[in-house]
């Protein structure tokens, strides 16, 4: 922990262009987004297996040195143990505002996500199937695909969203993103003038949302209705990504390609 | 909007109006928003309910869960958020994902997984309230589920044991219940002097963590430590619920009411401050004989709770 932050950090997520899907999509980019406003450099590196190294089983992990660590939340902790932290400014009652905002996040738009993705039969079959596996050569695609259904569906049932219809979970994105755009107001940030990993979170979840083409534009269209939200994302894209060239025209280019291939 | 609403439940015990957190919600709601509700626990001469509890019923509409209950009684106009402003209603959407996910793995442990509890307590509360045959398979049926959601949700690699997922959700509720204090802070509710939906979830939650007895506390130990959420949960059930003890005041008289219960608030918050005092004194002869009379007592422990306060 007492190591100062090596050149060659990297962080992990699956093949961009024809694997990843909307939920690790968006956790990679609420990561990479918290990172630069830390700034911190990482290089993206896309491996097919990227679910399997990593230590928790979910993408996106970083290896910085000789330490693996997956996922926003043990990030966060590793990064503050190194010395950098976004949240140092904020008082006691706002950060338990925080805390309850990032959970916000993860139980309504990151569950809407996963939901949307694989519990849709129509999503499923066009998109998710195919993108999932596509890395492997028949049947193993298949075989993973279908195991990794069965895996969401289970959780969704246990938490109770397997009763839902697909308008009630785009009911429950719109609450959510009405509670963040009330939250976050005429503010430059959710916390006025400096970004947290709350806004690279909800930077992460809602930029993908609105740059993914799936079936339907529902989706992108809930998160559309809120402008703050929108120019939010833009401007935290401005700021953070488009300094770095490669990053910007990673981005760029990924949404010119969503547009063209499903 | 005249109409009348009957909530179904599951009943209470050691000073609650219900031991099961949604319940407990959907009744602290109603309270707080002078609904008319008629509350009929579940006894064991009821038949096995469908749907699962809590459950609304008004003029053949059957609505459970208890987001969906609070949102048709602010159809009704029975809304407790009037008041609140947009932010701050983000604000509780994000405090209940925040409890959710945080507080109730560990609630529901407390509850139904650990095994002290669950065959000491819980399972001989929750068979006393259903019919046989329906007795024997209900309450392994509901910890069945407990266990299923806690390793779902919170049970992936690196944590491969049962231990070491326990360890973390109490870690996790820990910290909910030291954000909520922070939260709450000096102030009576969550938003100033009114209760509202977060008043709510946050009385259903930490209620039966609060008043329950059970072999293995460590949540309840940790809460005591939190004045402030204790006096909140002191608070609720002595203005709201034990003025239910002889029946519900009708929705005509709202305003008068509320008045009157901020009164009987201002006293009785005084009158708890010394009960407090006396209490600690007393606590420790207390216990053991409260735990061997508990189950005896379930049918008339809800009467006798509130009262025992009250007379030194």
């Amino acid at each position: 922990a007492a190591e100062p932050w090596p050149e060659n950090a990297a962080l992990y997520q699956q093949l961009k262009d024809e694997q990843i899907l909307l939920s690790d999509n968006a956790s990679s980019l609420a990561v990479q987004a918290f990172l630069q406003m830390c700034n911190l450099p990482i290089q993206v590196v896309c491996r097919a297996n990227a679910e399997y190294m990593s230590p928790s089983g979910k993408v996106p992990f970083i290896h910085v040195g000789n330490q693996v660590v997956s996922e926003l939340g043990p990030i966060v902790q590793f990064v503050k143990a190194k010395g950098h932290c976004l949240s140092d400014g904020l008082d006691e009652v706002q950060k338990a505002e925080m805390k309850a905002y990032m959970e916000l996040v993860n139980n309504m738009l990151l569950t809407a996500e996963l939901y949307l993705q694989w519990c849709d039969d129509v999503t499923v079959e066009e998109i998710t199937h195919p993108r999932y596996g596509s890395p492997y050569p028949w049947p193993l695609n298949h075989i993973l695909s279908y195991q990794k259904q069965w895996e969401v569906r289970r959780k969704m049932k246990a938490i109770g969203w397997a009763g839902k219809t697909l308008e009630q979970v785009l009911e429950d994105v719109d609450q959510c993103c009405q509670a963040l755009s009330q939250r976050l107001g005429t503010q430059p940030y959710f916390f006025n003038k400096q970004p947290t990993e709350l806004d690279a979170l909800v930077f992460g979840h809602l930029f993908t949302i609105l740059t993914t083409q799936l079936i339907t534009d529902e989706l992108s269209e809930k998160v559309k209705n809120y402008s703050n939200l929108t120019a939010f994302c833009r401007r935290i894209e401005q700021q953070y990504f488009e300094g770095h060239d490669k990053d910007s025209s990673t981005i760029a280019a990924r949404s010119a390609k969503r547009s063209l291939l499903r | 909007m005249a109409a009348p609403m009957e909530l179904r439940c599951w009943g209470g015990g050691w000073g609650l109006p219900s031991l099961h957190p949604q319940s407990l919600t959907v009744m602290a709601y109603a309270k707080f928003s002078g609904a008319p509700l008629t509350v009929n626990t579940l006894s064991s001469s009821w038949k096995a309910p469908k749907e699962d509890l809590p459950f609304l019923i008004s003029e053949d509409n059957v609505i459970s869960q208890p987001a969906k209950i609070l949102n048709f009684l602010r159809k009704q106009k029975y809304n407790a958020d009037y008041e609140l402003s947009a932010k701050q209603g983000a604000d509780t959407l994000a405090y209940i994902a925040l409890l959710e996910e945080k507080l109730l793995p560990a609630l529901l442990h407390t509850f139904w997984i650990e095994a002290e509890n669950y065959f000491s307590v819980t399972k001989p509360w929750f068979a006393s309230r259903i019919a046989f045959p329906l007795s024997l398979y209900l309450p392994g049926k509901m910890s069945r589920e407990a266990l299923n959601r806690i390793l779902l949700t919170k049970g992936g690699p690196p944590l491969y044991s049962v231990t070491e997922v326990e360890a973390q959700i109490y870690r996790d509720a820990k910290e909910c219940l030291n954000l909520l204090s922070k939260r709450l802070g000096t102030s009576q509710f969550f938003f100033g002097d009114t209760p509202t939906t977060l008043d709510a979830f946050v009385f259903g939650f930490l209620a039966p963590v609060y008043k329950v007895c059970f072999p293995r506390v460590q949540l309840q130990e940790h809460l005591k430590q939190l004045p402030n959420l204790c006096r909140f949960c002191d608070d609720i059930l002595s203005c709201y619920f034990r003025l239910s003890v002889s029946g519900h005041s009708p929705a005509g008289q709202d305003t008068a009411d509320a008045n009157l219960q901020k009164l009987t608030q201002l006293v009785n918050k005084e009158s708890n401050l010394i009960e407090k005092m006396d209490d600690n004194l007393r606590k420790s002869p207390q216990h053991p004989p409260r735990k061997l009379t508990t189950l005896k007592l379930a049918a008339g422990g809800e009467e006798s709770g509130p009262f025992n306060r009250l007379s030194p």
